[in-house]
């Protein structure tokens, strides 16, 4: 239990990490924190002109559909990517001076959650701008499956920046496997697609109830079902636990491998 | 743990995996088997050792003894395989400044960083900002970047962070050589500051100076064990000893290398310049290489009469006959008076005081005159030292004799200044 009451003491250290990598970010580029809101509405428009205008999606308002969907995804994957390095590439602060380890990958999921709300920003202008309309009832939900994604993030990162630093492939293994898992998500399409006899499977993808939510609640503008909710809270706490577990086994050897 | 000691070291081990190439990738491992071969290195074999609540202890050993492994076991970035570390309160390390630094953020952005990272709260920070602000001495340049700052400012900046973190164990690794002269002396003050708070500090250093100064005590480590621990003018004579018997075997080893290359003739020159008897020690008292050798010492007074007692401001002389068994170059001699609580109240040396160099080749006598000697009452040891080269102890002679200073006035201290009042400055 005493992690848990020095990675609090550390506070100040996650919040001055997050600030320099967001104060830093943009420094020297002619629009500088506006990229922040550029970035993600970029890539709405290239995803929207491939999947509507060259593959013909059928659905509503795919813009909407696709960007609810990625905002969070996009937040998920940088949270893994970046992660697993987030760890190796400090490797002057671990083997010079002591802090909690668990510090580097608590804050770097944060700061890519911070990003994710300020996405949010511009999604929210877009359904302004669009008149889609929103409910107010659903969208109460939306904090508490952020927590439910941010833990599921942070799982992930403890156990990929722990592995990294052992095994540098990692870092590279896990920009393949993230277009993969991108692909078997339902971001750029509905899980109506997928087949009835491979839901099953396809449920075990902690990722799928959660990005099921934040498109129940902007995009069909209806409360997650429970059952979603519950499914995507015990999938993000297992692979909190086992990832911080793993962290904690091996946070110790950090210094001696860098 | 003992409620009176803040760090227990007890029966540690740390043993490393030396590899000869390290394969960190899939394909390294897989296919380059052989090459990941390793070796295991024990760089510590059980070291114990306790430190006291406001005590300041110095780490010293030659280079890959284990010393900065202890050190970094006691900042917890290294665990111990076997054996136990406990340390009581919040430690701050001085082992790398201006850690997490980001150039293009300003000075004053940079501290909350850099302090945050040492585990300090937004309010402990605001409340030392001014402080850490003016010992950096950086107030004009604060609010600009710090790619900006040369490397001097940088360090700075850097050590008036870490040395105002109010730590409870402060421990530092050869850091005092930061920012040029009167910074140092700053650094310096501010450490004895903090040592008078009562922070316990533990050292690494080379520096067996530095160590003398700021340290109570000095523990030894040697190829993985405490070897010897206890006052610092205990340890380091014995410490120095050993490293000049290290160089000697280190030079013997090179003479033979060469004498096998050259043929015997050569090294038979060689040994000749090395008495193989030279090194030695009388009562613990005395080391050096002995090229030459102190074989008296009188202590004199105005009149040349020979005396042990004096009194305040009197005229010292110290008489001095040597010998030399082979030639001593750039010699230098020197000495050191010692109090009772084996405080070093004065030292000095011929190269100290500009003394134009000089060798020495035969058998002599020579004569330092100290015309008034300010030191107060008690009973002082010297030290009478001949050194060759840059410090290598030719003749080191500890408590070579022994005096005593009567004082009629009852004025406190170490020794006397020369002062005067002046009551009437007004007027004046």
């Amino acid at each position: 239990m005493t992690i848990f009451r020095e990675i609090y003491e550390y506070r100040e250290m996650i919040g001055s990490l997050i600030k320099r990598d967001l104060k830093s970010r943009y420094k020297g580029s002619a629009l500088g924190f506006l990229w922040s809101f550029l970035n993600p509405l970029l890539q709405l428009i290239v995803y929207s002109f491939v999947f509507k205008i060259v593959m013909r999606a059928s659905y509503e308002r795919y813009y909407l559909f696709l960007f609810v969907a990625l905002v969070p995804w996009l937040f998920f994957m940088t949270s893994v990517t970046g992660g697993a390095s987030c760890v190796w590439s400090q490797k002057d602060l671990v083997n010079k001076i002591y802090f909690p380890r668990e510090v580097l990958p608590i804050a770097h999921v944060t700061c890519q959650l911070v990003n994710m709300l300020l996405s949010f920003v511009v999604i929210f202008a877009v359904i302004l701008v669009t008149r889609h309309g929103m409910n107010l009832a659903a969208l109460l939900y939306l904090p508490a499956i952020m927590l439910v994604e941010y833990l599921l993030a942070l799982g992930i990162a403890f156990f990929v920046s722990a592995i990294t630093v052992f095994l540098r492939d990692v870092e590279y293994i896990m920009g393949i496997v993230m277009m993969a898992w991108q692909f078997l998500s339902p971001v750029m399409y509905g899980i109506d697609l997928i087949p009835e006899k491979y839901r099953v499977i396809y449920q075990l993808n902690p990722m799928t109830p959660i990005l099921m939510a934040y498109r129940d609640i902007f995009y069909y503008k209806q409360p997650p079902q429970l059952g979603t909710l519950i499914q995507a809270t015990a999938l993000g706490a297992i692979v909190l636990i086992i990832g911080f577990g793993v962290f904690q086994r091996l946070k110790r050897h950090f210094s001696e491998e860098m | 743990m003992n409620s009176e000691n803040s760090i227990e070291v007890r029966d540690v081990t740390k043993q490393f995996k030396i590899f000869i190439d390290k394969g960190r990738t899939i394909k390294e491992r897989a296919l380059f088997r052989r090459r990941r071969q390793y070796e295991h290195r024990q760089v510590l074999r059980g070291v114990s050792f306790d430190v006291k609540k406001g005590e300041a202890v110095g780490l010293i050993g030659h280079n890959g003894c284990g010393k900065s492994t202890t050190l970094k076991l006691l900042t917890r970035i290294l665990y111990p395989d076997t054996g136990s570390i406990e340390i009581t309160g919040r430690v701050s390390s001085l082992i790398e400044l201006g850690a997490g630094f980001h150039p293009d953020l300003s000075g004053k952005e940079n501290i909350y960083i850099n302090a945050a990272i040492f585990g300090l709260k937004r309010e402990e920070i605001d409340r030392r900002l001014d402080d850490i602000i003016a010992f950096s001495e950086l107030e004009d340049f604060i609010d600009n970047p710090v790619r900006t700052y040369s490397s001097g400012m940088y360090m700075r900046l850097a050590f008036s962070v870490a040395i105002n973190v109010d730590a409870n164990v402060l421990l530092i690794d050869e850091i005092l050589a930061v920012g040029d002269a009167n910074f140092q002396i700053k650094c310096f003050n501010k450490l004895q500051e903090i040592k008078g708070k009562g922070t316990t500090i533990v050292i690494v250093s080379h520096s067996l100076d530095q160590i003398e100064q700021i340290c109570d005590r000095t523990i030894w480590i040697h190829e993985g064990l405490v070897r010897m621990e206890g006052a610092s003018r205990d340890v380091h004579p014995a410490y120095l000893d050993y490293m000049e018997m290290k160089r000697r075997e280190n030079a013997e080893k090179e003479a033979k290398r060469k004498a096998e290359k050259e043929g015997v003739k050569e090294a038979e020159k060689k040994k000749e310049t090395i008495p193989a008897s030279a090194y030695g020690m009388e009562e613990g008292k005395r080391w050096g290489n002995g090229r030459a050798r102190i074989v008296e010492v009188r202590i004199l007074d105005q009149e040349n009469q020979e005396r042990t007692i004096f009194r305040v401001e009197e005229t010292i002389k110290i008489h001095l006959k040597y010998q030399v068994k082979s030639l001593v170059r750039d010699a230098v001699f020197g000495l050191g008076f010692f109090n009772a609580q084996g405080l070093r109240c004065y030292g000095t040396n011929t190269e100290i005081d500009d003394l134009p160099p000089f060798n020495l080749s035969e058998d002599g006598e020579m004569e330092v005159i100290l015309p008034r000697v300010m030191l107060l009452s008690g009973v002082y040891t010297l030290d009478m030292t001949i050194e060759e080269g840059h410090g290598m102890p030719v003749d080191y002679f500890r408590e070579v004799a022994t005096i005593e200073i009567t004082n009629s006035k009852r004025d406190l201290g170490v020794m006397r200044m020369d002062h005067q009042w002046i009551l009437d400055y007004e007027k004046k």
